[in-house]
Order: C-alpha cells, then structure tokens, then sequence
C-alpha cells in the first residue's frame, strides 16, 4: 500500500514538473510578449524590462530557475500587475477558488446520490422520473445559461441573493448551486444506474428474501456497491469542477484562480497563466489520487487489480 | 411507445435544423450582420417581422440562430470528427496489439487524463494568438485552432472506448480464423477489427457530439471560441447574458440560443442512448 501511494506521488510529481516544463517551453518560444504594445519601446527600456524579468539569460538557465522557483512556490513576478509576485496573487485566489469548489462538490453530492437512489427505487417512481428529467436537463444546457436563470430569478425576481460579488457565504450561493447542479445532474444518473443494477442482483435478492428491513437492506447491501461508481467519477468531477469555475467565476466575478487564468490567458500575463496552470495540474492530480485511495478503501478489488 | 415517438421527434428536430442551417444562405432572412439602431432590443414578435425579435445592435435573431447553428453544429461535426480521428487508430492499436505497447499507451492516457487538459489547451490558445498571422497565413484561423483543441481534448474517452472494442472482438472466433490462416498485422487489422469497430465508434460520435458543442459554447463564452462577426450559439448565448439586467427585459436574448442549444443537445443525447446496443 505504502509503495503504491508512494509511487503515486512520485508520478504526480513528474506530471507537474511535465506541465510544468511544457508550458514553460512554449511561453519562451513566443516571439510576442506582454511587453509589445502599439508603440515599440526604446531598446533601453526593452533590455531593461527583460533584465528585469531575467529573459537575458539563456533557456537553461531560466529553466533552471523556474524550476528551483517552483519547489519554493515561487513563480516570479507577473507580468501585468506591477510589483506584485504570481505567488501572492495565487494565494489570495486559492482559498476562493477551493472554498467555491468544495463546496460545491459537497452539494452535488448531497443533491445527486439521494436523488439517484430516489430515481432508483420502485416505490417512488413519480419522483424518480423527475429526477432523471431533471437531470437530463441540466446536462444539456451549458452552464453559464444556467447561471443566468438562476441570477435572473434569486437576484432580479426574489432579491434574495446578490447577483455578483464577493464578500459572504451569501455571495457563495448561487456559484456554488450553478457549479454543483450539472455534477449532481451526473452523479444522480450513475447512482441511478448502479443501484438499479445492484437492486436485480441476487446478493439484495437474497437479503430481501431472508426479511432485511429496508433501512438494514439499504446500509448494508446497496450503498456501498452503488457508490462506488461516484467514488471514480470524483476525479472526472473535480476536472468538470475545474472548467466550470472558469465560466461561473467570470459571471459572478470571484477573484478565484478562473478569474486570474482567464485575465491572464487574454491579457498575454504568462507567469500567472503558468502559476495558475501548475497549481490547477496539482489539485487535480491529488483530487485523482485521494479519489482512487478512497476507492481502493471501498472495493479490495481495485487494490488487486492495479 | 412515447420512447419510439421521442426518438423520431429528435430525428426530426436535427434534420430540420440540420436543412435550415444548410440552407441558411439562400433563405430570405435579414443579413445576420446588419445593424438596425432603430430597432434595438425589439422583443420577438412571433408573427410579424422581426420574428424572433432583434439584439442590443439591432441585429435579427433570426438569422443570428441560423447563422450560428450553422457554426456551433459544423463545430461539433469536425471538432468529433478530429477527436475520432486520434481517438479511434490509438485506441484500435493499443487494444489490438496488446502487451506491453498496450500497457505503455493506455498508462499514457491516464497520465493524460491527470492534466487539466482544459487549461491546458486554453493556454496553448492564448499563446497561438501571437502567431495569428503566420496562422492565418496557412489559411488557420480561430475555427481550425479550436478544432485542434477540441481533438486534444475529447481523443482520450474515444480512446479507451476503441481500446475495449479492439480487445473484444480481437478474441472473437472470426479473427482467430483469420489469425490461424495466417493474417497477421494491418490487414487483418484493416479488414477484421476496425470495420467491426464501427457501431462502437458510431455512438461514441454520437456521445461526443454534444460535448463538443457545449465546450465551443464555453470558449465562446470565455472570448475564446469562434470570432465576431461569425455568431455561434454560445457566443450568443452569452452575449445574451452580457446583456441582461434587472432593468431591461431581455430574456430572449439569452433564452432563444440556450434554447436551441439545449433543444439540440437533447434530441442528440436521446439518440445517442437509443443506438446503444
């Protein structure tokens, strides 16, 4: 187990620093750079900016020091927001960008598995079908439409929440229900679909037959098999959850990672787009890794498969 | 029964679109780009000109929809056709060579699926924009940059799908036949397993197809996707979001494009899970 975890690591590690090397390479093989405006810059100016941002020296050894930097966390200074270091400006965006997701895969969670057993069980078939159509909706409409309704009914028809903004748990809100309605979308179905499966399986067979009662029946024999697939979807998920807070940190104007990624893929800020990408490579990769730990705790099958 | 009428219904809805979009050039709607400012914001009148009513610019929503169907749905086709095309000879060889280039390959494509391929290709985007010119110049604009995008993104399910279709029919008793005859290779590959790889491949196009065109909405979103005065449903879809506010009911600005969109990528979805054996 110790090995394996370990040897997890170190694949994540070499997957970053791949990023890492990839995106660094082809931002130092533009030939463009933040620096070219309309009017050129006297040559003065021009050596001095990149004597500033150490674009002097030759690739290896600006390689070497975004390397030695990356390990300090430190990817030096952005190229748009003056005097302002992309470290700093990551760990302001971080705790945002986490706390909107987070908790917004909390919420899918707890909206999408009691709804996919919902659909799944035969006694309240009405609400099941709901669920399912529901579902199928929210899968289809892309995601910032839906931000739109729902700002449009919370925000404009209720008042009931602040359209945009950042500030309290209020302003987290619909971020956080836009994020998390589309994943919940798909996690219900695969819940759905599993427990269906599990239900017709003879082990639930056989403990309906033996005079389980459904609370005893539910526990022991269908949550766990049916969670399972929701466990594997979690790295999918956090990738989805990734893409989307591009989108709904825009449109509710959170200064969280999408936001300054965006900004800085626009506005041609490459440190930042770098910093943001690295950090965004590692989220994702331990969100993978505690997914296929969690699994491999869940069904001993896994374990003995990889 | 409602499951059949649904399916033709969804049949019929793309075709329909399909054919307006085609024919959009021909049909005598209002030039999608033309500005009107006397009639700005003009709310759909159903059945009088403008019919669906016109955008902060004046400009006909009608013909904005069918312009932009065209783009969002030719989009998807090709961006698919692209994820396919990586997707499908990977999977194929990995599954059907087996051993240790299997294991290597498919290793590769969970090392893949670890990256943030989305940022990842937005930020390849963002640094092509300085070689627009010389992209251009080879006749590579926005449109054949998102296309490579969307195969970048969208190869790696296609992938693994064909892997697992490779390896079922590479066991089945028609090959080991033709293996035991002495086929070995790329023709049995080529006559054997890959046109039997086909109805896999055809709903994995299907399934493909309306992420595809959710992801060009999302670019488009970002101010990454196709480029003005090219319209795509999701350009205004989220110019209709720009333009909304409490002030000014604009509803249909945005409702008519996610509308269609979602109208679209549900009559695929229902198809897709219909042709799935």
């Amino acid at each position: 187990m110790s090995k394996r975890l370990l040897r997890r690591l170190l694949s994540l590690l070499v997957s970053i620093l791949l990023v890492h090397a990839a995106a660094f390479m082809m931002v130092r093989a533009t030939r463009g750079g933040p620096f070219d405006e309309e009017r050129a810059l006297a040559p003065q100016v021009q050596l001095a900016l990149e004597q500033r941002f150490g674009f002097d020296d030759s690739l290896l050894v600006q390689y070497f020091h975004a390397v030695s930097g990356l390990f300090r966390g430190d990817f030096g200074p952005s190229l748009r927001y003056r005097d302002t270091q992309v470290s700093a400006l990551l760990a302001d965006a971080l705790p945002i960008s986490l706390a909107l997701g987070g908790g917004a895969l909390l919420l899918a969670l707890l909206l999408g598995i009691p709804s996919g057993l919902l659909a799944a069980s035969r006694r309240h078939r009405n609400a099941g079908a709901l669920a399912i159509t529901t579902s199928t909706f929210l899968l289809a409409i892309p995601n910032f439409v839906l931000a739109g309704l729902l700002v449009a009914l919370f925000s404009f028809q209720l008042g009931w929440l602040p359209p945009a903004g950042f500030g309290s748990v209020r302003h987290l809100l619909l971020p956080w229900l836009c994020l998390a309605l589309p994943l919940a979308a798909q996690i219900s179905l695969l819940v759905h679909a599993r427990t269906t499966e599990t239900l017709n399986s003879a082990s639930v067979r056989s403990a309906i037959a033996q005079g389980l009662s459904p609370q005893l029946l539910l526990r022991r024999y269908i949550l766990r098999p049916s969670l399972t697939p929701v466990l594997a979807f979690l790295g999918p998920a956090t990738a989805a959850l990734l893409t989307g807070s591009l989108v709904i940190e825009q449109v509710f104007a959170l200064p969280g990672l999408g936001t300054f990624f965006v900004q800085a893929a626009l506005a041609r800020d490459y440190t930042l787009a770098l910093g943001v990408t690295v950090v965004y490579t590692a989220l994702l990769g331990s969100c993978t890794l505690c997914a296929d730990l969690l699994m491999a705790r869940m069904d001993p099958r896994m374990e003995a498969l990889s | 029964m409602t499951r059949r009428w649904l399916n033709r219904a969804a049949w019929a809805f793309l075709l329909t679109l399909g054919c307006a979009a085609l024919a959009a050039p021909w049909l005598p709607l209002e030039d999608y780009r033309s500005m009107h400012v006397e009639l700005r914001l003009e709310a759909p009148h159903w059945t009088a000109s403008p019919v669906l009513g016109t955008d902060a610019q004046g400009r006909d929503m009608l013909a904005r929809l069918l312009w932009g169907a065209r783009i969002s749905l030719f989009v998807g086709l090709c961006g698919t056709l692209v994820a396919m095309f990586v997707g499908v000879p990977y999977g194929a060889f990995a599954g059907f060579r087996g051993g240790r280039w299997e294991r290597t390959m498919m290793r590769l494509a969970d090392a893949l699926e670890s990256i943030p391929m989305v940022v990842f290709v937005l930020f390849l985007m963002s640094i092509l924009q300085e070689y627009r010119s010389e992209l251009a110049a080879i006749g590579c604009g926005r449109l054949q940059l998102f296309l490579v995008a969307v195969g970048l993104l969208f190869w790696l399910p296609t992938a693994r799908v064909a892997r697992a279709e490779a390896l079922r029919i590479r066991q089945l008793p028609y090959v080991l036949a033709a293996r035991a005859s002495g086929m070995r290779g790329w023709p049995l590959l080529r006559t054997h397993i890959l046109p039997n790889m086909m109805p896999a491949m055809l709903v994995m196009l299907l399934l493909t197809l309306p992420r595809v065109i959710l992801m060009e909405a999302f670019l488009s979103f970002l101010g990454l996707g196709v480029e003005p005065p090219a319209v795509s449903w999701g350009g205004l879809a989220s110019d209709g979001l720009a333009a909304m506010n409490p002030l000014v009911g604009s509803a249909w600005l945005m409702g008519l494009p996610s509308g269609a969109l979602a109208l679209t990528l549900l009559a695929l979805q229902r198809i897709g899970r219909s042709a799935r054996p």
